[in-house]
């Protein structure tokens, strides 16, 4: 590794110093970073299979709440977007539960669900109205930010959970996020795929 | 000398057959020991590596030889061969009586174990010995030089922090286990504040992660300049999720038709994947 390299280099002369370290530098924050999220994008990929069943598990479960639930329920495009959130908050939990409380996201998106919770039987309203006067009188104060640190701020408040968290984990939170969402794009489809497919079977034997 | 009564101790071991070569052995060193008083210095490798290469193979080969010919029972070998040992000086004999009795025993082993065997295996012997001979001469310069290294380095890297700015000098940021603390020289050019070396520092890994990040969103490779490979992330952590939106709304849709068969469902999804 990058340490075994320095022995050899402390040996030679002062000439070779100013190549080489300049190099390994950089070379070993990358070997850092590399370490941490490599390991991330392969459970990413690896672990596809038990994300699936788990998925599956539980979306349908929900589908038979749901489906008991609807009966209540009259217009069907209500239907469709309550249980289109309810199918993607699934997944989002699902998900996060994968990813076994390593990374920050994961934790807010389980957490988010007791605060939902909360939030429900209490003021909901008065909560939401303060949120939005603090983003306006935050947006009048300052001029301009640079470019690039607000940019950091929107991919904070994209990935759940990383508002107020420094930039460089917030890139390796953003590098995980992006590796679990695709992988959940993936099952997703897969699964879609699998029950469209299932269904004209189901319907013509069915009703 | 303790190792003349090894060697008879090894002799009386061996056998009546191979106790002729042995005794050749052990005359011969007694000579040796005879003639150049044993000086007990400090014991190390030092002194083979004092001794110039032809002496040691020299001193080799005679056991080498002197094994060969032994079968043969010339004790008129042992003072002819002598000869060229008389007129060197050993620092310390003992370090290398005792290397010649082990080589020694080796041979006197293989003449004893394999009576058919002829001096390749010997020779074979001397010369793994032979290279293990030169290999620790050189083993213990590698280490005595490691460690200078080492310490030279340690130094070195402790001189280099505390100096102010020089123009010449070069950076590394290492964190490494041998040393406690984190040794950061600065580039060639650039200033050496702490503030700026930190800067540099947290700067490397932010470049890192964004490496990274640009490995992983496709089409951010041909990209320049952090902004716009923000961008680019931003739009596709925000097209992922809309993705997983449509996939979810997809989902609901088709999920009140079908009939659920958990057990066929989980089947060809295996099959699937």
């Amino acid at each position: 590794m990058v340490e075994s390299l320095f022995p050899s280099i402390e040996n030679t002369g002062e000439s070779s110093r100013r190549k080489k370290p300049r190099i390994s530098e950089t070379a070993e924050a990358e070997i850092e970073a590399r370490r941490v999220n490599e390991e991330s994008l392969k459970r990413w990929k690896t672990n596809r299979v038990q994300q699936i069943y788990a998925c599956k598990l539980v979306e349908a479960l929900r589908r038979v709440r749901q489906r008991s639930s609807t009966t209540s329920n009259n217009e069907t495009d209500k239907l469709v977007s309550g249980a289109a959130r309810e199918i993607r908050d699934t997944a989002d939990r699902v998900l996060a539960a994968s990813a076994r409380g390593t990374t920050r996201w994961s934790r807010a998106i389980l957490a988010s669900r007791v605060r939902a919770k909360l939030k429900k039987h209490r003021k909901a309203k008065k909560s939401t109205g303060n949120c939005k006067s603090r983003k306006g009188l935050t947006e009048t104060n300052r001029i301009k930010l640079p470019a690039v640190e607000r940019k950091l701020k929107i991919l904070g408040r994209l990935v759940p959970g990383c508002r107020k968290v420094s930039v460089p984990n917030l890139l390796d939170e953003a590098t995980d996020y992006i590796a679990a969402l695709e992988m959940q794009v993936q099952a997703m489809e897969a699964l879609a795929e699998l029950l469209t497919a299932a269904a004209p079977r189901t319907t013509l034997t069915g009703t | 000398m303790d190792l003349t009564q090894g060697f008879g101790a090894r002799s009386g071991v061996v056998g009546p057959v191979t106790g002729l070569e042995s005794l050749n052995f052990s005359d011969e060193f007694r000579h040796l020991v005879a003639t150049m008083p044993p000086e007990n210095t400090g014991g190390s490798f030092t002194a083979l590596l004092e001794m110039p290469v032809t002496q040691a193979m020299e001193l080799l080969h005679f056991t080498d030889s002197s094994s060969s010919q032994a079968r043969t029972v010339t004790g008129d070998i042992a003072p002819t061969t002598l000869h060229p040992f008389g007129a060197l000086t050993f620092p310390s004999n003992s370090l290398l009586l005792d290397r010649a009795a082990r080589f020694s025993v080796i041979a006197t082993e293989h003449n004893g174990n394999i009576s058919g065997e002829t001096a390749n295996s010997l020779q074979s012997n001397s010369g793994a010995n032979l290279d293990r001979v030169k290999a620790e001469p050189a083993e213990t310069d590698s280490m005595v030089e490691n460690q200078n290294q080492n310490y030279s380095s340690g130094k070195r890297k402790e001189r280099e922090k505390k100096v102010k700015s020089s123009t010449n000098k070069t950076k590394s940021s290492v964190e490494s286990d041998k040393l406690p603390y984190v040794h950061v020289r600065a580039r060639r050019g650039q200033a050496t504040d702490n503030h700026s070396l930190a800067e540099r520092a947290r700067r490397e890994k932010i470049n890192a992660r964004m490496k990274l990040l640009q490995e992983l969103v496709p089409g951010c490779d041909k990209i320049q300049g952090t902004a716009l490979v923000l961008d680019e992330i931003i739009n596709h952590v925000q097209s992922l999720q809309r993705q997983v939106e449509m996939l979810s709304m997809r989902l609901a849709a088709v999920n009140p038709r079908v009939d659920f068969n958990l057990d066929s469902i989980l089947a060809s999804e295996v099959s699937m994947n």
